[in-house]
């Protein structure tokens, strides 16, 4: 286990050395989400396609075998050869003798990520093939011998310049290092090739049962001639790219480029059924479909890593992910990067080679809000670190951020002392040492008095309330800003609430961020069988920390398999703003009470923040008051991913600091005097990268306390 | 369709990169073929799946200009080279989808294919009535298509012209498939609205 960390170490140290590498990378990133963002704007619909791609997929998997039968006997009939290969070899194996039978020499290909799976190049080279990536990004990192760095785009990585160089290289002439002049190149290059291949090989993005038929999805216009042209063409495709119908495909078939272009659909789609003649030639033609399992019928009687078997390969949740921006899809990946790379890798490359990258995903949660078929990628990503670690033991840091609720309330209880120990050169330098806690970050204060303590002290003037409401208040309120607490106490209380504080305990999320289910589920089912009886009476449940409400309102019923109490409490839990806004015209008189001083402030919203409305509520909440607010962000996470930032070394604040550059820096430029989150671990990693001091909005809310 | 589902197709297929002429009868579709052949300097011109009038008026106004033109069954050439030759490509769409930009084409021979990808600009022709409005329009159609030929079969939509991102996520146009996109859309409303 020391051994992969370190080596992972190594890698992000390496790539924190070049950091205008994570930064192109991250720009294209950027141009992703922004053409996904303007052609949901316009789609009919919005967002609503993605309910309807789980649904999809979700029958479509659970028909699986039915629907392979049924897709191979409608292609068999319209005279495709349909192939199922248990396992890489057995398709390597069937592509070799096919190749063999028919005495080709050259095959040309159009991008197939799972052929990339089963490594099927090598083989065929070896056996004397001539092998040629035909997509311009494949061909690219095909003439370089690396592999894809992203799903769509497996040349991100790669400047114009570099490009250019590649090819000047690899075709012995020069070139000019502009897109126009590369086109060119490309295209004299790959024409004969077009021309001239034996076999043509591509992928398939969707097999529809009901007619037989393959969808390859292309842009460029290869994979049109790659199926076209050789008098064989083969389809290597795994069994979870079938669905049943026509109207499935085509919902598909949209979703896809909408979420990884903006497109829609792609440039050409190509709906393959059997194989046609070329002109009246009377040359047989034949198409070979190969079905692939390699791991996909375990997966999908596993329940940690079915849902993998959702992804359409769109590539949206690598374009958000802000830790593979930094780090990219080499260390973020083996052969599937990317998030969606940490469940799949482990499901079909084995959970070794999983295990090498899964501690890059800091459990943002933003691939999941992007993903087209709602996967929840952070709960799959955490189901391979808590076999990663059943395995192979937990690493000490993450051990420690594992105890925060511990260690907090030690703190607290040794509050000066403690508080002596964190300005303490020599004390830190041990804790980095013993507990992996980085040296040089600032962390909060402890607090003597608990929320908990203050909150046993302190008397309810409300008298007929409007709503009852359990707080949950999680760590960082209760044992380092107890006011902040009490803030929101009055906040509510001035609302009219009744506010209780039953019994909880801290929302466990960094069990999940690290890996370790079981305590989270123990945390889960302790939080819910105390609040379940609340909800039920008609107690609303409201959080001030992001992670803490999203806990109540995914995770849990995640967690617990969607047991009714976890469901019960879902519904009645808020985050605060989002709670204030929808009883604004109840709670009208709490109004009045922002800061209006002018000063401007900008907005962070946290991650965990997205899923649960805009993210934005406190800012609608406090502008009607009155206060100067505004959003600043980037669209990716802060970098800080919870804990994560905290440990130290390069997996660590090392990696947490450069994904949070672009952010701190938009602060900065952005003239804001002081940056409003509610995430209190954000807080740390913005109130570093821009020396800007950063508060909770109750704070704004109610400046004369604390 | 109607006026304003002929207004979206030309609309998106022109952000797209594509160019879309509207003709009001065969006659000025083969015109339009004309100028589109001139201005992309062609001298030989592949045409497969037209309705058969269509492909003789097109073959006829072409060959009067001196341009060559190969027509199905391609026995004249070998395939796929001799199509890689032209330098325009004329097949036929069996509809168009206004919302997407998009012409579906149908081949139940592979040469079609070759006249769509392999020269440097495509012209597909597709008759106003046969756009419908909605991508999710297309299920029903694509259907009523795989049931009629129950063979070997390939629909390729085709959504304007060839288009990479793969450098660094910026749009160019052609790389493998055509650079330039054409739709002739033929006004067949006299024959839907009698006199
Ligand atoms: S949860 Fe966040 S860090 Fe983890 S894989 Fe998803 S986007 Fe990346
Ligand atoms: S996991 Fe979701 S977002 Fe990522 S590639 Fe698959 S479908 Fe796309």
């Amino acid at each position: 286990m020391t051994e992969r960390y370190e080596r992972l170490c190594a890698a992000v140290s390496k790539a924190l050395e070049t950091p205008e590498r994570g930064t192109a990378l991250q720009r294209c990133m950027q141009r992703g989400r922004d053409s996904r963002g303007r052609a949901i704007a316009v789609l009919p619909g919005g967002e609503a396609f993605r309910a309807e791609v789980k649904a999809i997929k979700d029958r479509c998997i659970e028909r699986q075998d039915e629907l392979v039968a049924k897709f191979t006997a409608c292609a068999q009939a319209r005279g495709a050869h349909v192939y199922f290969a248990e396992n890489g070899a057995a398709a390597i194996d069937y592509v070799l003798q096919l190749a063999r039978k028919r005495g080709a020499a050259t095959i040309a290909k159009s991008k197939s990520l799972t052929t990339e799976e089963i490594e099927i190049n090598d083989p065929l080279i070896e056996a004397g093939l001539r092998v040629i990536e035909t997509d311009l990004g494949e061909l690219i990192i095909q003439l370089v011998h690396e592999r894809p760095y992203h799903l769509v785009f497996p040349a991100v990585h790669k400047l114009t310049a570099e490009v250019a160089a590649i090819f000047a290289k690899a075709l012995d002439k020069e070139v000019s290092p502009d897109i126009p002049s590369i086109m060119k190149v490309v295209r004299a290059y790959l024409r004969p090739i077009f021309l001239d291949a034996d076999i043509g090989m591509t992928g398939a993005n969707i097999g529809v049962a009901e007619n037989g038929s393959i969808v390859i999805e292309t842009n460029e216009g290869n994979g049109r001639l790659v199926s076209t042209i050789g008098n064989c063409h083969v389809c290597v495709m795994g069994i979870e790219k079938i669905v049943d119908t026509i109207d499935e495909a085509l919902t598909l078939v949209l979703a896809h480029p909408v979420s990884s272009s903006g497109q829609l659909p792609t440039t050409y789609v190509t709906w393959m059924a059997g194989r046609a003649d070329m002109g009246d030639a009377g040359v047989p033609r034949e198409t070979h479909i190969v079905l692939l399992d390699n791991g996909r019928k375990a997966m999908r009687q596993d329940p940690g890593l079915r849902e993998a078997l959702n992804c359409i390969r769109c590539g949206a949740c690598m374009n958000i992910c802000t830790t593979y921006g930094v780090v990219g899809g080499h260390t973020f990946g083996h052969i599937y990067p990317g998030p969606i790379g940490i469940p799949w890798t482990a499901a079909v490359h084995g959970l070794d080679k999983a295990a090498a990258f899964a501690p890059l995903c800091i459990s943002c949660g933003l691939c999941k809000e992007i993903c087209p078929a709602e996967i929840d990628l952070p709960m799959l990503i955490a189901e391979v670190k808590h076999r990663v670690a059943k395995r192979d033991g937990y690493h000490r840091a993450d051990r420690t951020m594992m105890s925060a609720e511990r260690f907090a309330q030690t703190g607290s209880t040794l509050a000066p002392f403690a508080n002596r120990a964190l300005q303490n050169r020599t004390a830190r330098r041990i804790m980095a040492k013993t507990l992996g806690i980085d040296a040089d970050r600032v962390l909060p204060a402890f607090s003597r008095k608990t929320f908990k303590q203050l909150f046993t002290g302190h008397t309810s003037s409300v008298e007929n309330p409007l709503r009852k409401v359990a707080l949950f208040i999680d760590v960082y309120a209760n044992f380092n800003r107890p006011d902040i607490g009490m803030a929101a106490v009055e906040c509510l209380e001035a609302a009219g609430c009744e506010v209780l504080l039953p019994e909880q305990h801290a929302s466990g999320y960094p069990y999940i961020g690290y890996g370790d289910l079981d305590r989270a589920r123990e945390a889960a089912a302790f939080n819910v069988a105390r609040l379940a009886p609340l909800a039920r009476t008609g107690c609303d449940i409201v959080a001030i920390e992001p992670t803490a409400a999203y806990c109540l309102r995914h995770a849990y019923p995640a967690l617990l398999g969607h047991s009714r109490k976890s469901l019960e409490v879902a519904e009645r839990s808020f985050e605060i703003f989002r709670y204030l806004l929808d009883h604004e015209p109840e709670f009208e008189h709490v109004g009045g009470k922002t800061d209006r001083s002018g000063r401007r402030y900008g907005f962070h919203v946290s991650c965990h923040q997205r899923p649960m409305g805009s993210g934005r509520e406190a800012v609608e909440w406090l502008r009607h008051r009155g206060a100067r607010v505004e959003v600043i962000e980037t669209g990716t996470c802060c970098g800080m991913g919870g804990t994560f930032g905290l440990k130290a070394g390069p997996l660590g604040q090392g990696l947490s600091k450069a994904a949070g550059l672009g952010l701190c820096k938009k602060f900065k430029e952005s003239g804001v005097e002081a940056i409003v989150s509610e995430s209190s671990v954000c807080a740390i990693q913005l109130r570093e990268g821009t020396g800007l001091p950063v508060l909770h909005p109750v704070e704004l809310l109610l400046p004369a306390q604390g | 369709m109607n006026d304003t589902a002929l207004e979206s197709f030309t609309k998106r297929y022109e952000s797209l990169g594509g160019h879309v002429h509207a003709a009001g009868n065969v006659e000025s579709a083969a015109q339009a073929v004309l100028e589109i052949v001139r201005e992309r300097s062609g001298t030989r011109v592949a045409m497969a799946g037209l309705e058969e009038h269509l492909a003789a008026a097109f073959g006829r106004v072409l060959a009067e200009s001196g341009v060559e033109v190969l027509r199905e069954p391609f026995a004249s050439i070998k395939l796929p080279h001799g199509i890689d030759e032209c330098q325009v490509g004329i097949t036929g769409a069996a509809f168009g989808i206004a919302q997407s930009g998009t012409l579906a084409e149908v081949a139940t021979n592979d040469a079609v294919r070759l006249v769509s990808g392999l020269p440097r600009a495509h012209i597909g022709v597709v008759k106003a009535s046969e756009i419908v409005e909605r991508f999710e329009d297309a299920a029903p159609r694509l259907r009523a298509i795989f049931n009629e030929h129950s063979g070997a079969c390939t629909v390729s939509f085709i959504s304007g012209p060839s288009r990479t991102g793969d450098i660094e996520l910026i749009l160019t146009m052609g790389v493998h498939g055509p650079e330039a996109a054409y739709v002739i859309v033929l006004d067949d409303a006299e024959r839907r609205v009698p006199q």
